[in-house]
């Protein structure tokens, strides 16, 4: 062998080590993405990647069963999974769509595995499922369940009643049936492991005592969110129990008038001892008072979520956040108004991700100036350097404000925009906002989520394909003219994985274009467009791993065999590549054909 | 999406109408998503969360909660060219305003019903640019009307 060879390691050579040393590199490659590409370069490391992968995110999980996920990787400690569709959080997906959690701890317990965290998003989850999840796994640890439903209070119960070491309980924006049990008493005397609770979206009464019993036994908790039944005074209890180690804070509901003195003298000395606070969120049902109460810890803040704070009005908004001159994240209501997103563009440098929700769904207040337009979004683009995620909710837009932006924040990686009124022109000059977005998608080489609104032809679809090459997730609504735009971006985009389209004109001849382009993408959707039963059925026929599903707008029945007319426009296409074939437990309101 | 089917069906032309032909066909009666009462019960649009759409709608109208308004008026007493602001959110009723404006400028201050020669008057001026004198209309009639005080020397008025 000569020198050349020796100085440029190959994998043969990495094959002289043992299994172990070869698994010990690969505990630092984290990323699933890396993994996964380390598990192809040959048989002796696909293996070796096998038995050492501990985390799996399964981003569809009709993509694959779980017998097959388990058998390749019997190992696995963690799993993320990931059920309905993006839209169906805008109530366009029927509830028992599916994407049902039972099978896979079914699997899981048979498999043996060793499971200690899972991560849901969007999938119907059981009290059976919880409490199977529950008694099957010794050392689990984790449960985080981001926009699920199908479960009470009654599964939680079992969660705390059996989870021996249970570490984080974490429900995001979940539909939950409260039962108003005592879920909270069911964690035994013995549980002193929780390092996160998150229960803000219960609707219910919970047992505030037994709350602060386990608030009190919880050494470790670093995460507290809480619902709207922890009135002030309870919260100042549980916050002056573990105030010096809480990083992370949701407050409930107060009482709707302003709070006695007494209570919010011993509310202000609470907030004063949590030094470490860096997150804080909650505030529906509030008056600003007592966002106020916080402006002593606010220079310390990273992250602030006030997008339920509907009842504080602007102003106390704009109060607040001009002191939070470390903040990073920041979600927030429109109240704030341009001239609050003036304040933030000044107070706020070190500000990455901004979201700006609407605040008045129906134009019920006259005040116009209170909501927010291009005015906020160049103010913010031009204050803060570090902005590199946004999603706005806005009243109008300009082409020069969005070319603006794109020259300030070359370096967002992801940009959703969205135009409450569809088909709304550039407010001033009456065009459509292709050119805006076309400088967004130019200046931002890195972006890889967008959302389009307002007037769009076919050309900001041009633009799309043209130059959003790094672009991963795409949403479109009430746009573009003909088929051309949606092939410009399915030719076009070579990293796209998601494409989910409503109320656009596109039909058979995009869907059908290149039907090979779907292996390479996780998903499409596209609802209230132009294809037809006939081209779905086209498209199902040649391309046998795709799953294609029509959702019927008529919920109750299945499409009759021979009433089937092929030009009949199809309401919501979902389609998906899988390696296991057509599902078994699809309700009647979708048809997979 | 029944506004949408009603796109198809409709006798426009259904290979790829233009956005300029919705607009036009109005008498057809195409609405906009947003605006139309369907899209509203549908709840679909805007693109939010089912949280988010909850808490909005069970929000009270901010404007008719007084106390989280914060209202700072300018405050000028008759011959002195230096102003003061204040919020008069902070006081419950009229006399608490008197007494407190009475302590800031250190003379006695009245409303107007019991004027005579010794007292400053409390005078504001309304939406429509007039100046009235305080203490005729209701509390919080007077919080959504006044844009800004004066006190008056007691002859004036």
């Amino acid at each position: 062998m000569n020198r050349a060879t020796k100085l440029r390691p190959s994998t043969s050579e990495m094959n002289y080590f043992p299994d172990e040393v070869i698994e010990h590199i690969f505990d630092f490659v984290a990323s699933h993405r890396d993994r996964n590409s380390i598990s192809l370069v040959n048989k002796s490391w696909h293996k070796i990647e096998r038995y050492s992968r501990r985390q799996v995110f399964i981003g569809n999980c009709y993509a694959i069963s779980p017998e097959r996920l388990i058998r390749r990787f019997p190992c696995l400690r963690s799993l993320t999974l990931k059920g309905k569709p993006h839209f169906a959080d805008f109530n366009l997906v029927p509830h028992e769509w599916g994407g049902f959690l039972h099978p896979w701890i079914d699997a899981l317990a048979k498999g043996g595995v060793k499971l200690e965290e899972l991560r849901l998003k969007r999938m119907v989850v059981s009290d059976e499922s919880l409490e199977l999840l529950s008694r099957s796994f010794v050392g689990f640890k984790s449960l985080v369940l981001v926009s699920c439903d199908g479960f009470t209070t009654d599964g939680l119960a079992s969660i705390a009643a059996n989870c021996r070491n249970l570490r984080e309980l974490d429900l995001q924006e979940n539909e939950i049936d409260d039962h108003r049990g005592q879920w909270l008493n069911c964690f035994p005397d013995t549980c002193t492991t929780l390092v996160s609770l998150n229960f803000a979206c219960l609707k219910g009464e919970i047992n505030l005592s037994a709350l602060e019993r386990l608030v009190a036994r919880s050494p470790n908790l670093k995460s507290l969110k809480v619902n709207r039944a922890v009135p002030l005074d309870a919260l100042t209890r549980l916050m002056s129990c573990c105030a010096s180690q809480l990083v992370d804070l949701g407050v409930g509901c107060y009482e709707n008038n302003e709070p006695e003195p007494e209570s919010f003298a011993k509310l202000l000395f609470a907030i004063a001892k949590c030094t470490s606070l860096r997150s804080l969120s909650g505030f529906s049902e509030v008056g600003p008072l007592c966002l106020t109460a916080f402006i002593p810890i606010s220079a310390n803040l990273t992250s602030l979520n006030l997008s339920y704070a509907a009842e504080i009005q602007g102003n106390h908004l704009i109060k607040f956040v001009h002191f939070c001159k470390r903040l990073q994240r920041l979600w927030i209501l429109d109240s704030i108004g341009d001239k609050g997103l003036e304040v933030v563009a000044s107070s706020c440098k070190e500000l990455q991700e901004l979201r700006v929700f609407p605040s008045d769904l129906h134009d019920e207040e006259d005040n116009n100036n209170t909501a927010v337009t291009e005015v906020g979004l160049v103010a913010i683009s031009a204050g803060c350097p570090k902005l590199h995620s946004i999603l706005y909710f806005c009243k109008q837009m300009t082409n020069a404000a969005l070319i603006t932006v794109a020259k300030n924040c070359p370096n967002f990686i992801r940009f959703r925009l969205c135009i409450l009124e569809p088909n709304k022109p550039d407010h001033i000059t009456s065009q459509s906002l292709d050119e805006g977005f076309g400088a967004i998608v130019q200046a931002c080489k890195g972006l890889r989520r967008l959302s389009v609104s307002g007037l769009l032809t076919d050309k900001v679809f041009l633009y799309i394909g043209m130059y959003a090459e790094q672009l991963e997730m795409l949403s479109i609504a009430f746009a573009g003219d003909t088929d051309k735009g949606m092939l410009d971006v399915l030719n076009g985009c070579k990293k796209l994985r998601k494409l989910e389209i409503r109320d656009s004109p596109f039909g058979n001849a995009a869907l059908l274009a290149d039907v090979g382009k779907y292996e390479t993408m996780r998903s499409l959707w596209m609802s209230s467009c132009e294809v037809t039963l006939g081209g779905c059925k086209r498209l199902a026929r040649n391309a046998p791993w795709l799953n294609v599903e029509i959702i019927n707008e008529n919920e109750s029945g299945r499409m009759e065999r021979n009433e089937e007319d092929e030009r009949e426009k199809v309401d919501r296409l979902y389609l998906y590549r899988t390696v296991v074939g057509t599902r078994k437990d699809a309700p009647p309101c979708v048809t997979i054909l | 999406m029944e506004i949408c089917n009603s796109y198809s069906s409709s006798s426009v032309d259904s290979t790829n109408p233009s956005p300029s032909e919705y607009s036009v066909n109005l008498s057809l009666s195409l609405t906009f998503p947003s605006t139309s009462p369907q899209r509203a019960r549908k709840q679909d649009w805007p693109p939010i969360k089912p949280r988010l759409r909850d808490t909005l709608k069970g929000r009270r109208r901010l404007l008719q909660r007084d106390y989280d308004t914060c209202l700072f008026v300018k405050v000028y007493m008759e011959g002195v060219p230096i102003g003061r602001k204040l919020d008069l959110s902070t006081f419950s009723g009229y006399e608490s305003l008197l007494e407190n404006l009475s302590h800031m400028f250190n003379t006695s201050i009245i409303c107007g019903n019991h004027r005579d020669r010794k007292h400053h008057v409390l005078t504001y001026q309304d939406t429509d640019g007039d100046w009235m004198m305080v203490g005729d209309i209701p509390w919080e009639m007077f919080l959504e009307t006044v844009r800004r005080l004066k006190i008056t020397k007691p002859e004036r008025c």
